[in-house]
């Protein structure tokens, strides 16, 4: 089912979002290394794969007139999962252009931020490509290369966000979300496939309204009466 | 011509911050292994993380590197830790630089304010979510109400907000256990610079948002050419004034107000903003019953001050009370209630207006003169807000010329200035500062302080005002009228014994006491001063049979008289000095008699203002 491909798709794009958006946060401080810079170009290209991917995917299916009108608000929903991705992916990777070029890696002293990290992000990096090690292939004046590609890439991902808003009519604000709210607290340990969607929450807002304590809080009693009297 | 085809002209983007690029290389410098400030570890119960500084190491650089005395070189640091350049490890909601032993850490470069990027909503958001995972749905109040109405307003975002939540979160557990407390340590600064608890005090707090973006240059076209040019011209043809009299003024601005301003001069009992203790608030609430000292003083340097101070304007108005001049502070009050108020009331506010104050007759008629008297009436056809501005500022001279010089020496003055309260200084040590962080309560919401200036001034309207007897002395254009139709009446009288003065001598019968003609005045004009006065004290014509005669020879309003005696008034006793709280309209209205009243044109039931004819149809319709 189409549906279920797209899901999986942009699961994966969530996951490289999150990931790179990791990366870019220790990307100036002490953590900052060679690696990294690989890291983010490697995690850069896949995101921009599964973004394009994406995207045939879910304007093949939008562009179908005859789809149920159930169909077409779930994938109108899967839209809005995708446009925001890529909100986030672009100013992400619009943050790293500006902070790689203050904190450059060639120059004789790196003047980089001490802020306490120093582990490296192997890790992470693994996880957004989905592979067991990261091999690291890069040659030295990565940062520089780098930087001029990253801005090529930044150019594709607006062009392909303005072809996005213009040809696919969607209107974000009448999505409505299926999870709930405080749906985080479930099924966070693991990747539960499906897991949190349609589950029934009773109530609506995790907190429960504040207005009435506010309303207390507004006919406070001990209040002295300044109404001088005559 | 080039046509503007930008139409919007709303305000979207954020001042500018000149200081974060310097901020930003200043904090580069600090890095510096050799010159910058030294870093230690932090030890935490199951790991060490390096690259914390002391609070007292940081001063000591920045005093070193910017050659600062002690107390600049700190508030320079507490702008550090206020923008979000250093956090705190230990008291992480107050953002100061502590010059001792606390130690802070740097914040990546990611989570520097950015001219560019504001604080995201949806970064907000999720933030909050992962927040909820990882204390299991504890958060703070504040952020409770974020959260949902973050919910509530991003709904449709909501299933991305999770999703992703769940997947930083995923991602940010691959790291190793000091970087991952890093990570919180840093996401919860940025929060709490960028999204402050309540109560506290925000570096990025700006004021309005601007017309256009800081980061944008301007291309230089003709456009641009052209409105510099124009902007030059205009500069150029504005008046100025000279540089002697200007500075003259702003040093008596300053020598008057110097140790009023809390920037300049400690205020008693203490900033509330630098020590968390809102008693200064408490004693200066706008209708506090003993104001302060300072607030006294400020009421002398002015009339305007007093007047925007409502506790002064209430002191000016009991003031008033005693001298019997309250509608000229009725009416300033009432014209600048035109002038704020909604649009569409004010057409009844103006009729309320002239019906109150500036009516011939009007119970609380204000003294202005006749041309001005004319221009409001006239402007009053057609209200707009502005329309009462010159009877409002001739009213304003008045008050002030005269009864504020009588009301700084009065009694009522000396009074309040003798019960003003002068605090004392508080003196907090450092821990009791803390305590007082922590203890911050919520103040007096702002509806309920509206509500109680509405109920003060919803009495004070309802007291009305007292008659005001030496107003009605200088009643002169009114009274002329009336002195005309006074005169022998005309119609359906043979006997030529109808008394012209019958009105004064009615009066004058039908007092209680005073059961003596007055002096044969000249038909039906009053001369004297003590004719009116006694005139008007008399309050209800009452329908004693000393009036029996006088009444009787009206032949012409035997339906009146009837009408009089089925209206039986109990007799008052005449005083001079009214206690006030009679309604004003009645006993106003009472003096004239009916007579008058009708010759006048006032009635009982309205006055009509000159411009409601005949004509059913309003103008605004």
């Amino acid at each position: 089912m189409g549906k279920d491909e797209c899901k999986t798709m942009l699961d994966a794009l969530n996951k490289v979002t999150a990931c790179y958006r990791h990366l870019v946060i220790t990307l100036g401080s002490t953590s900052d290394s060679q690696n990294l810079r690989e890291e983010l170009k490697k995690t850069r290209k896949k995101a921009q794969e599964l973004a394009t991917a994406n995207r045939t995917k879910l304007t093949a299916l939008l562009k179908d007139k005859s789809i149920s009108k159930d169909d077409r608000t779930e994938y109108e929903r899967l839209w809005v999962l995708f446009s925001s991705s890529m909100e986030l992916l672009d100013v992400d990777m619009k943050r790293s252009l500006e902070i790689g070029q203050d904190f450059p890696l060639k120059v004789p002293t790196r003047h980089l931020i001490q802020t306490g990290m120093t582990g490296s992000t192997t890790t992470v990096a693994a996880r957004a490509m989905s592979v067991q090690n990261m091999k690291y292939e890069a040659d030295s004046n990565i940062d520089t290369a780098d930087l001029k590609e990253l801005e090529t890439e930044i150019t594709q991902v607006g062009q392909m966000m303005e072809e996005m808003e213009m040809k696919v009519q969607v209107a974000p604000w009448a999505v409505e979300a299926k999870q709930e709210a405080g749906a985080e607290l479930k099924s966070t340990l693991e990747n539960v496939a499906g897991g949190g969607e349609g589950s029934a929450i009773p109530s609506a807002v995790l907190y429960a309204s504040l207005t009435p304590g506010l309303l207390g809080a507004l006919q406070q009693p001990p209040l002295p009466q300044h109404c001088p009297e005559r | 011509m080039t046509i503007r085809t930008n139409r919007d002209h709303g305000q979207h983007y954020r001042p500018r911050m000149a200081c974060l690029k310097k901020l930003e290389a200043m904090v580069v410098e600090m890095q510096n292994p050799k010159g910058g400030v030294k870093s230690q570890e932090q030890r935490l119960v199951i790991t060490t993380i390096p690259h914390a500084m002391t609070g007292q190491d940081i001063h000591a650089w920045i005093v070193n590197r910017l050659k600062f005395t002690a107390e600049e070189a700190q508030a320079f640091g507490t702008m550090l830790v206020a923008y979000g350049y250093l956090y705190p490890l230990q008291n992480h909601k107050k953002l100061v630089l502590k010059p001792d032993a606390s130690l802070y850490r740097f914040q990546t470069p990611y989570f520097w304010p950015v001219q560019k990027w504001p604080a995201d909503d949806t970064n907000y958001a999720i933030y909050l979510a992962k927040r909820n995972i990882r204390k299991k749905g504890v958060l703070e109040m504040y952020e409770q109400e974020h959260y949902n109405s973050l919910h509530k307003w991003m709904n449709h975002k909501w299933d991305f907000i999770v999703m992703q939540a769940k997947e930083q979160y995923r991602a940010g557990k691959e790291r190793k256990k000091p970087d991952r407390v890093v990570f919180d340590c840093q996401e919860r600064a940025y929060w709490i610079v960028h999204k402050p608890p309540p109560r506290t005090f925000s570096a990025m707090d700006y004021g309005l948002d601007r017309l256009i973006d800081p980061n944008e240059e301007e291309k230089k076209t003709i456009d641009y050419y052209r409105r510099i040019i124009i902007y030059i011209q205009q500069s150029i043809m504005r008046s100025r004034t000279k540089s002697t009299v200007s500075l003259g003024a702003l040093v008596k601005f300053t020598t008057t107000y110097k140790n009023h301003d809390p920037f300049l001069a400690p205020c008693l009992p203490s900033n509330p903003w630098l020590t968390d203790d809102d008693s200064y608030w408490e004693l200066n609430l706008p209708l506090v019953e003993i104001p302060t000292k300072m607030r006294v003083e400020r009421w002398t340097f002015s009339f305007y001050e007093l007047l925007n101070d409502p506790r002064g304007r209430t002191d000016f108005r009991v003031f008033l009370k005693k001298e019997f001049s309250g509608e000229n502070l009725a009416f300033w009050e009432a014209a600048e209630e035109l002038k704020w108020g909604t649009a569409e009331s004010m057409k009844e506010k103006a009729q309320t207006i002239y019906k109150t104050f500036l009516a011939p007759g009007a119970p609380r008629w204000i003294n202005i003169d006749q041309k001005t008297m004319d221009i409001t009436v006239k402007g009053l056809v057609y209200p707009h807000r502005y329309v009462l501005d010159a009877a409002q500022t001739h009213i304003f001279m008045l008050m002030k010329k005269d009864t504020f010089g009588r009301y700084i020496k009065s009694p009522v003055f000396k009074d309040t200035q003798k019960k003003a309260l002068s605090p004392q200084e508080h003196n907090f040590s450092d821990s009791q500062l803390e305590q007082n962080a922590r203890n911050r309560r919520p103040g007096i919401h702002p509806i309920l302080l509206h509500q109680q200036a509405e109920a003060e001034k919803a009495k004070v309207a309802a007291t009305g005002g007292p008659v005001d007897i030496k107003q009605l002395r200088r009643f002169k254009a009114p009274l002329s009228h009336l002195a005309l139709y006074s005169a022998p009446c005309p119609t359906g009288q043979d006997d030529g014994a109808w008394p012209p003065p019958s009105p004064i001598r009615s009066f004058s019968l039908s007092r209680g006491r005073h059961r003596r003609p007055p002096a044969p005045a000249p038909r039906g004009e009053y001369r004297s001063a003590a004719h009116r006065r006694r005139m008007t004290l008399c309050l209800h014509p009452s329908a004693s049979p000393a009036r029996d005669p006088a009444g009787g020879g009206r032949a012409r309003h035997p339906a009146r008289h009837s009408r009089t005696k089925a209206r039986p008034r109990p007799k008052t006793i005449a005083l001079f000095f009214q206690n006030g709280e009679d309604d004003s309209t009645e006993s106003r209205f009472d003096l004239l008699d009916e007579e008058c009243r009708d010759a006048a044109g006032v009635t009982r039931q309205e006055v009509i203002c000159p411009w409601e004819s005949a004509t059913q149809q309003s103008y605004m319709e």
